[in-house]
C-alpha cells in the first residue's frame, strides 16, 4: 500500500504567510499586503506577470502554491514543465468573479464584455494560473462538496498519485482571504506527516489555521 | 508524463446507463441519429438580445424558460431524469460536472428580476441534483473548464477501479445564457455561421447546451445486478499545457500527455484505437492543436477523427460526457459520425476527418478527447464490452 505524505506546505492568511518544512512565518507589517510582498519575496524573486490584474482567489492560490513548492524544494520556474497536478477548492466557487464580470457587463449597457474578467469566471481558473506560472503539467481540477472540501481535494490528489495519474499533486483551498496548498507525493520513508495522519488529526472541516497547526505539530513529532 | 500507467486491478469500471437532453431533443439515440443525418441544431438565439455580439447563433433546447422560476440547467436535468426513470441506486456517489451551472440565477438577480445571486453557487446545484436523482453517496462538483465532464468520468472510473466505491453517477450540464455568450463573444471565439470544425474556413465555435448523465459501476456489480453493460471506461488521462489561459499550446504537449496517460492506463497502443472523438471546437487554434497531437501519436494508423460540435454546438462542461455517449453509440454501431458542416478540410486534418459517416468493419475501441481554458486536456479510452459466450 502506497503511503502519501505531505512534502511541502504553503499558507497565507490576512495576518501573514509561511511554510512548514522551512519554518518560515512572515507576519504582515501594517503597510504590507499580498500585493506588496508579491513583488519582493513570496514568489522566490520571480514576480508573477500581471499579478495586480488577477482576481483575488488566483492571487491567494499563486501565493500558497509558490510557498508549498518552495517548502518542498521544487524549482518553481514555468520553463521547466513538471509532472505535478493541482486540485483546488474554495467555499464559493467563482461567485465573486461572476458578479464582477456580469455587473461590469450590465454597467456597460450589456454591450461591452471584458474578456479579462470573463476568463476568471471559471472555478478552475486560479489553478490554471498556478499551472501556467509554475509549469504544472499534470491533472488540473476544481472540486467542491457540500461543505468545506480541503479533505476531499487532498484525498482526490492522493488517489491520483496512487493511480499513477501524476507523480506529485498540489491540493489546497482558498477561503476568504486565506489559502493553503500542500504538495503530496509518495513517501517511501514513512514518517508522521502522512496524509492519513493529517486528516485524522485535523478533521475534514478544518480551516487553514487548523491544518497548519496540525501539519506543524506532526512535523515536530517526526523530528523529535 | 509519458509512460505512466495505472496499475490494473480486478475492478473494471463500466457504463450501465446513460442518456442526454440536447438541442435535438430528448434522448441519446435522437442526437446520434441527427448527427449521422448531418443535421445541425445551431440556429438564431431568441433567448436574449445578441445584437451587440460577434455572432447571433447557438444550439439551444426548445421550451426552456429563461429567468423563470428555476434555472435552465435544472429544467434540463428534470427533463433528463424524468426520461431515464428510476434506476439510480441510492448508494451511488455523485459527481456533478459543469462550468457555470445555474449562472442564469445570478444574471436574474443582478438584472433586478428577483432571486439571490448566491443561489448560483455550484454547491447549491449539487444538493439539488442529489435530491433530483436520489444519489445519496458522497458527492462533489468537478469543474475543469470544457473538460469538466470527461474529467468527471475519469474520476468516477478511478474511484471504481481503486475499489473506493462501486457505483458513481456522473451528471453534466451547462446552458447558453447572456453571461456565457457575452464572454465568448468578448474573446472573439464565436463564428457568425454554424461552427465548422477542422474546416479550412473555420472561424470559431458555436455555443450549445445540454444535460447528460452516465451511471458507472464495477463490472462485477453490473453483472450481479443483471445490468446491460454499454461500454468499459478502460483508461483515462489528464494533462495541462501550462501555457496560456485561453490559447492552446503550440506544441500540443498537454493533450499528448493526456492521450498517452489514457492509452497507458488502458494498457493499449495507439494502433488499437479505431476512431477518435475530437474536441473540435471550430476555433483555428484548438483544431490545429488537436491535429498536431493526433499526427504525433497516430500517424502510423490514421484512425478517423470527428467532432460533433457543428451539430450540437460546444456544450461546455457537458461536452465531454455528451461526446463519450455518442462515441459509445458509434462503437456499438461501428460507425464513425460525420463532422457536420465540414466542407473543405484544413490541410492538417485532410485524410483524418470526413463530412460523411463511415462504416467500420468492427470497432472495438474509441478515444474521446477534450480541452479547455487553463490549458486542461483530458482523454478517455472506451472499450466495447466483449460479448460473453
Amino acid at each position: 500500500m502506497m503511503t502519501i505524505s505531505i512534502l511541502g506546505t504553503g499558507w497565507i492568511t490576512s495576518k501573514g504567510y509561511g511554510t512548514i518544512n522551512l519554518g518560515e512565518e512572515h507576519l504582515f507589517a501594517p503597510e504590507e499586503t499580498l500585493y506588496t510582498v508579491a513583488k519582493n519575496g513570496i514568489f522566490n524573486r520571480r514576480p508573477v506577470k500581471n499579478f495586480g490584474r488577477l482576481d483575488r482567489l488566483s492571487r491567494i492560490t499563486l501565493a500558497a502554491v509558490s510557498l508549498a513548492l518552495k517548502d518542498a524544494g521544487i524549482d518553481s520556474s514555468p520553463d521547466s514543465k513538471k509532472d505535478i497536478g493541482i486540485v483546488g477548492t474554495n467555499d464559493q466557487g467563482s461567485q465573486e468573479t461572476d458578479t464582477a464580470y456580469f455587473r461590469d457587463f450590465v454597467d456597460n449597457g450589456r454591450k461591452l464584455a471584458r474578456a479579462n474578467l470573463f476568463i476568471y469566471t471559471l472555478p478552475s481558473s486560479p489553478m490554471g494560473e498556478a499551472a501556467i506560472h509554475f509549469g504544472l503539467a499534470g491533472p488540473l481540477l476544481y472540486m467542491a462538496g457540500a461543505g468545506r472540501s480541503l479533505a476531499t481535494v487532498m484525498v482526490t490528489a492522493a488517489e491520483m498519485i496512487a493511480g499513477a495519474e501524476s507523480t506529485l499533486m498540489l491540493a489546497g483551498m482558498t477561503c476568504g482571504d486565506e489559502g493553503i496548498y500542500t504538495l503530496l507525493g509518495e513517501s517511501k520513508a514513512g514518517g508522521k506527516c502522512t496524509l492519513d495522519n493529517v486528516l485524522k488529526s485535523a478533521g475534514v472541516d478544518a480551516d487553514v489555521e487548523k491544518f497548519v497547526t496540525t501539519i506543524r505539530s506532526l512535523k515536530r513529532g517526526q523530528q523529535a | 508524463m509519458a509512460g505512466r500507467g495505472v496499475p490494473l486491478s480486478e475492478l473494471t469500471p463500466v457504463i450501465v446507463q446513460a442518456d442526454m437532453l440536447t438541442p435535438f431533443g430528448a434522448g441519446a439515440d435522437l442526437c446520434f441519429e441527427s448527427i449521422l443525418a448531418k443535421q445541425s441544431a445551431v440556429a438564431t438565439v431568441k433567448r436574449f438580445n445578441t445584437a451587440e455580439f460577434t455572432s447571433r447563433i447557438a444550439a439551444t433546447i426548445r421550451d426552456l424558460q429563461y429567468h423563470g422560476e428555476t434555472s435552465l440547467v435544472m429544467q434540463m436535468l428534470e427533463r433528463l431524469f424524468a426520461l431515464s426513470g428510476p434506476g439510480i441506486p441510492a448508494d451511488a456517489a455523485l459527481l456533478l460536472a459543469t462550468t457555470k451551472g445555474e449562472i442564469d440565477l445570478l444574471e436574474k438577480s443582478l438584472l433586478g428580476k428577483g432571486g439571490d445571486s448566491a443561489e448560483s453557487r455550484l454547491d447549491r446545484l449539487l444538493a439539488k441534483v442529489a435530491d433530483l436523482t436520489g444519489a445519496r453517496g458522497p458527492s462533489a462538483v468537478v469543474s475543469a473548464a470544457c473538460t469538466s465532464s470527461s474529467a468527471a468520468v475519469g474520476r468516477a472510473a478511478a474511484m471504481i477501479r481503486s475499489g473506493k466505491t462501486e457505483c458513481v453517477l456522473v451528471a453534466a450540464c451547462d446552458s447558453v445564457t447572456e453571461f456565457i455568450y457575452s464572454g465568448f463573444s468578448s474573446l472573439m471565439a464565436l463564428d457568425a455561421v454554424p461552427a465548422r470544425p477542422f474546416d479550412a474556413a473555420r472561424k470559431g465555435l458555436s455555443l450549445g447546451e445540454a444535460a447528460a448523465f452516465s451511471l458507472l459501476m464495477s463490472e462485477e456489480r453490473a453483472n450481479r445486478e443483471g445490468r446491460n453493460i454499454l461500454c468499459e471506461i478502460a483508461g483515462w488521462g489528464m494533462g495541462d499545457d501550462a501555457n496560456h489561459m485561453t490559447g492552446p499550446s503550440r506544441a500540443s504537449e498537454g493533450l499528448i500527455s493526456a492521450i498517452q496517460g489514457a492509452l497507458s492506463s488502458a494498457a493499449v497502443a495507439p494502433g488499437d484505437i479505431d476512431f477518435i472523438s475530437a474536441h473540435g471546437t471550430g476555433t483555428s487554434y484548438n483544431d490545429e492543436m488537436e491535429m498536431r497531437a493526433f499526427r504525433a501519436l497516430f500517424s502510423a494508423t490514421t484512425p478517423p477523427v470527428y467532432s460533433v460540435k457543428g451539430a450540437v454546438g460546444h456544450t461546455m462542461g457537458a461536452a465531454g460526457l455528451l461526446e463519450t455517449i455518442i462515441a459509445m453509440k458509434s462503437l456499438k454501431a461501428s460507425t464513425v459520425p460525420p463532422t457536420v458542416n465540414l466542407q473543405c478540410p484544413d490541410n492538417g486534418a485532410r485524410g483524418w476527418v470526413s463530412s460523411e459517416p463511415a462504416l467500420l468493419k468492427r470497432a472495438k475501441r474509441a478515444l474521446v478527447v477534450n480541452s479547455g481554458f487553463s490549458g486542461v486536456n483530458t482523454a478517455l479510452v472506451l472499450n466495447l464490452p466483449l460479448v460473453k459466450p
